[in-house]
């Protein structure tokens, strides 16, 4: 059965196409050459002066794990406020805002794929609690997904360091968490704090030692930096930097670009980690800095974790900082653990507001990092979901980056000491449909190797995104003419009115079976299960899984 | 009993620990404790459907179930004795049905709930305690009588990272008639005063002397010379030794406080490890857990944004009793028309028989494979098969009823 989605302008930054009027065709979920004419097309849809991009890829989303199913129970009054929610909060948010910070697994599914996002990973798999998180997941209908194992405050890995173990020992460790989290790529939250914090060490900068282990912040970067692309896995290391939240901050997110001997890092939420000192509050935007370095070092990419207005929740492996966090908590309760020898978490809900002082900042540093750093191939599209803001003001954010009339609006509602604190007005970039499809489609699908994703070309998934364009471009993005998931037609005029199920992406690189040996003794000594109950069977995923085969890199 | 002589390794659902060093050999579960003997060699009583007490097929049986629930207007889904995938299958079930859904252990699960609700916490995992813990309090529960295996596998160990485990500190506070010999010789008792014959006094004047505690680690004096029958003297050198640990967790168990608001006894013990925490490390640790009830939390969590609460349906008018782990327990509801989906293996069959409908299902961890979450939440494990029942499970008899409500 061959689809036909006629004369749609297509955005392929993949294949450099910008609105270029061309036909595509679609047969066993694939985009196919044009057929020969004695072919006959069973179905065709007029897309013409509709605008048809991949299905958008969210590359960090909490959408499945502990931190989020915990924040689901700390917060009943989300789930009632949901039926009366009047707020837009303020006048920042439109109704298109649906401020859903705790989604259920269905809810997350739906969401995405009506807002025309076919894929979303969940960037902090903790490995001990990566079976559960990829029961959630498997419970998520429509969208693909994969994780990103935690790794950097474990303490099998942090002995390696201390034990000055080889980079080959270090690359076989990784290699083996990917297999048996079947995860598809490799984070590391606050490298070594989240450890450190486990023995009331209350701070961690990125050369300061864990005091247990005596080994930096930088060490744990530069080893597992290596390791994840000597082991050839596309995805480059996921860092969340140290201090995030901290004034200041923005050095160490400088030094931080510079710690991995060139080795390709990710900076996550990185609006986060842009914090001076300056002025009065002593709170001030680093943007300038943070994205004059982003364009500097290509090695680097970053997401921003845009902030916008209203009550979310954060939720973060990131105890030692969300410990600090956990005073501004509103409501005013939060729930932080020590897990397993392997990490931590904490989940402090949080009101952002657009008079205060901070808030309204952060919100312009996010912008002005967005519209400051030149190459959209290198800069993604993030709320850090649902730390920053829900994934659902994706299409508000869009907005914002795209529409300087409506951003400036914005801005001169915000609080005014954070007025004067921000260049945002004078930046004058709009990002054009073409970037949106790069930092939403092209490039997150580069960035984490989804080769068959994220682009229109022919053997592509049929992944496909219609909108009809308008100048309200969070109208538009809010609400897809059409969606199809591996050929099948699933959303139309933003509904879904199919329910499919989407696949598990992971990474398996080759490695030495040799790891088990010292792995098997640390479990029977140290850890209260199994080492083989510890790793998890494709069958267990309840899902289709895809392995995306690395080659291992020489150095 | 197992009817093979393979060696098998397997996970023991009977208490939250779910200990997966079990080993199967025969007729032996090597390593079980008590609990973990009995789940491991109870038998298959009875594997026929009943419809009305009298043996049906299973066809009939979910039949009649399914008459029964089309004609009921409030049914309640209740027990939920299952794991993951139980659970997994029941949730669309009760979405079908506008059902409630009520766990075995509802009322413990919610004092855990509404204390996190109100005031969160900061808990930690069996991990930490086994390499970190360098005093262990046990407020109002021995923890034995619930995780037997809880000192053997996690305190009294050989080897842990950064601790010496010999010379952990285990503190008994308040509680009554607790077994304290896995605590060892230098466990230190606090028991509050004697409960009054039949009530439960000894675990209600917890909220009390845990208020107490908090004040004086926060330097504030208190004019008593007693809290409940403790000596100030001796909570104040509890606070000493809190103080100085490097790792303190403190423990309960929500089945043991079972007295009126015993939610605020748990919000005073996140009180006082927040006060630890603002100078050293500590953590609070709710443990017990049994038949699935912290999977079934969190699968409901997930699967519809919140947890588990009190029934909406004043009155339900019929129920499903989901049991697949603890055959002693009667359903909840006896004047409604009742259907049992549950566990073979009970010594009483009398309630088995007057239920309308009675389908025995493979338990997990048993008669089928499965998957669990330990009673620290973020540690779920595989549960193994281990002997050949030829019992449906419980999705596969949901599906079948859902064929017929559709």
């Amino acid at each position: 059965m061959i689809t036909l989605l006629k004369g749609g302008r297509l955005y392929d930054p993949a294949h450099g196409k910008e609105g270029v009027q061309q036909d595509i065709y679609i047969r066993d979920g694939r985009i196919i050459d044009k057929p020969n004419a004695a072919e006959k097309i069973d179905q065709t849809y007029d897309l013409a002066g509709k605008v048809v991009m991949a299905g958008a890829i969210d590359m960090h989303s909490h959408i499945g794990g502990g931190k989020v199913n915990i924040a689901r129970m700390l917060l009943p009054e989300f789930r009632n406020e949901l039926r009366t929610y009047t707020e837009p909060e303020a006048h920042i948010c439109t109704p298109h805002c649906k401020h859903h910070a705790t989604p259920t697994t269905t809810e997350i599914g739906f969401k995405y794929i009506e807002m025309g996002y076919t894929a979303a990973f969940e960037p902090a798999m903790m490995p001990i609690n990566a079976r559960q998180t990829h029961l959630e997941m498997a419970d998520v209908p429509l969208i693909d997904k994969g994780g990103y194992a935690m790794l950097g405050n474990d303490d099998y890995f942090l002995r390696m360091l201390t034990a000055k173990q080889d980079q080959k020992a270090i690359n076989d460790y990784v290699a083996w968490i990917l297999h048996a989290t079947q995860a598809i790529g490799i984070k590391v939250v606050n490298p070594g704090g989240i450890s450190a914090f486990k023995f009331n060490q209350r701070k961690l900068d990125l050369d300061e030692n864990n005091a247990h282990y005596q080994v930096s912040a930088r060490d744990i970067l530069k080893a597992l930096s290596r390791a994840v692309h000597e082991l050839g896995v596309a995805k480059p290391l996921h860092v969340h930097c140290n201090n995030l939240g901290v004034p200041g901050n923005f050095e160490t997110t400088l030094n931080t670009m510079g710690a991995s001997d060139g080795m390709p890092m990710h900076l996550t939420h990185i609006q986060f980690h842009s914090y001076g000192t300056e002025g009065d509050k002593k709170f001030s935007s680093a943007a300038a800095q943070i994205a004059e370095a982003l364009n500097k070092h290509k090695h680097i990419t970053a997401d921003v974790g845009q902030i916008l207005f209203g009550q979310t929740v954060t939720a973060s492996g990131d105890t030692m900082q969300q410990y600090l966090n956990s005073k501004l908590a509103h409501p005013k309760k939060s729930v932080l653990m020590d897990i397993e020898c392997d990490a931590g978490c904490g989940v402090v809900p949080f009101k952002y507001k657009d008079q205060n002082y901070v808030n309204a900042l952060q919100w312009a540093i996010g912008l002005e990092i967005f519209l400051s750093v030149e190459d959209p191939w290198r800069i993604f599209l993030t709320t850090d979901h649902p730390n920053g803001a829900p994934f659902t003001c994706y299409p508000h954010l869009i907005r914002l980056l795209m529409d300087k009339t409506f951003r400036n609006e914005m801005f001169d509602k915000l609080n005014l000491d954070a007025q004067a604190m921000s260049n945002l007005k004078s930046l004058e970039r709009e990002y054009t449909l073409y970037e949106i499809a790069t930092m939403t489609r092209a490039g997150a699908a580069k960035l984490i190797g989804l080769n068959d994703r994220g682009h229109l070309g022919v053997g592509a998934a049929a992944d496909i995104t219609v909108y009809t364009d308008q100048p309200d471009r969070e109208a538009m993005f809010s609400k897809p003419d059409f969606v199809f998931k591996d050929g099948e037609l699933v959303v139309k005029d933003g509904k879904v009115i199919k329910v499919t199920w989407g696949a598990t992406h992971t990474a398996k690189p080759a490695f030495d079976s040799g790891v088990e040996h010292g792995l098997r003794d640390y479990f029977e000594k140290y850890q209260t299960i199994q080492l083989d109950n510890f790793k998890i069977s494709e069958e267990e995923l309840n899902n289709q899984v895809v392995v995306h085969q690395g080659k291992a890199r020489a150095d | 009993m197992p009817n093979n002589t393979n060696t098998l390794n397997a996970t023991c659902p009977a208490c939250g620990l779910l200990c997966d060093d079990i080993r199967i050999e025969g007729a032996t579960a090597h390593n079980a404790c008590a609990k973990g003997i009995a789940f491991f060699t109870q038998t298959i009583a009875n594997p026929q459907p009943l419809v009305s007490g009298k043996p049906a097929t299973l066809e009939e049986a979910v039949k009649r179930a399914a008459e029964i629930l089309k004609q009921s207007q409030r049914p309640v889904i209740a027990g939920l004795s299952t794991d993951i995938h139980g659970m997994r299958a029941l949730t669309p079930l009760a979405a079908k049905l506008k059902a409630d859904l009520q766990h075995i252990n509802q009322a413990s699960l919610q004092r855990n709930m509404q204390a996190m609700q109100s005031a969160g916490w900061f808990t930690t995992t069996l991990s930490e305690v086994k390499n970190r813990a360098d005093v262990i309090v046990c407020i109002g529960t021995d923890i034995v009588t619930h995780n037997p295996r809880f000192f053997e596998r996690f305190v009294w160990v050989k080897d842990a990272m950064f601790t010496d485990p010999s010379a952990r500190k285990i503190v008994y506070l308040g509680g009554e008639k607790l077994d304290k010999t896995p605590g060892r010789e230098g466990a230190w008792a606090l028991p509050s005063r004697p409960a009054l014959e039949g009530s439960s006094r000894g675990a209600a004047d917890l909220p009390n002397i845990l208020a107490a505690l908090n004040a004086l680690l926060l330097n504030k004096p208190l004019k008593a010379d007693t809290v409940a029958g403790i000596a100030m003297a001796d909570l104040q050198k509890l606070a000493e030794t809190l103080k100085q640990a490097k790792y303190a967790v403190l423990t309960w168990a929500a089945k043991d406080l079972d007295f009126p608001h015993a939610s605020l006894a748990v919000q005073q013990i996140t009180n006082i490890v927040g006060t630890l925490n603002q100078t050293t490390r500590a953590a609070g640790l709710p443990l017990g857990g049994s038949d699935g009830d912290y999977s079934i939390n969190n699968v409901h969590a997930w699967q519809t944004g919140k947890v588990l609460s009190d029934m909406q349906n004043a009155k339900p008018d019929a129920q499903i009793w989901v049991n697949s782990y603890n055959a002693d327990a009667p359903p909840s509801l006896s004047e409604v028309p009742t259907i049992v989906l549950g566990n073979t293996n009970t010594p009483n069959m009398s309630w088995f028989s007057h239920a309308d409908v009675f389908i025995p299902v493979a338990t997990p961890g048993l008669d089928c494979s499965g998957t669990m979450m330990r009673v620290d939440s973020s540690i779920s494990l595989p549960l193994k098969q281990v002997r050949e029942s030829g019992l449906p499970t419980l999705a596969e008899v949901v599906r079948k009823l859902e064929a017929l409500l559709a």
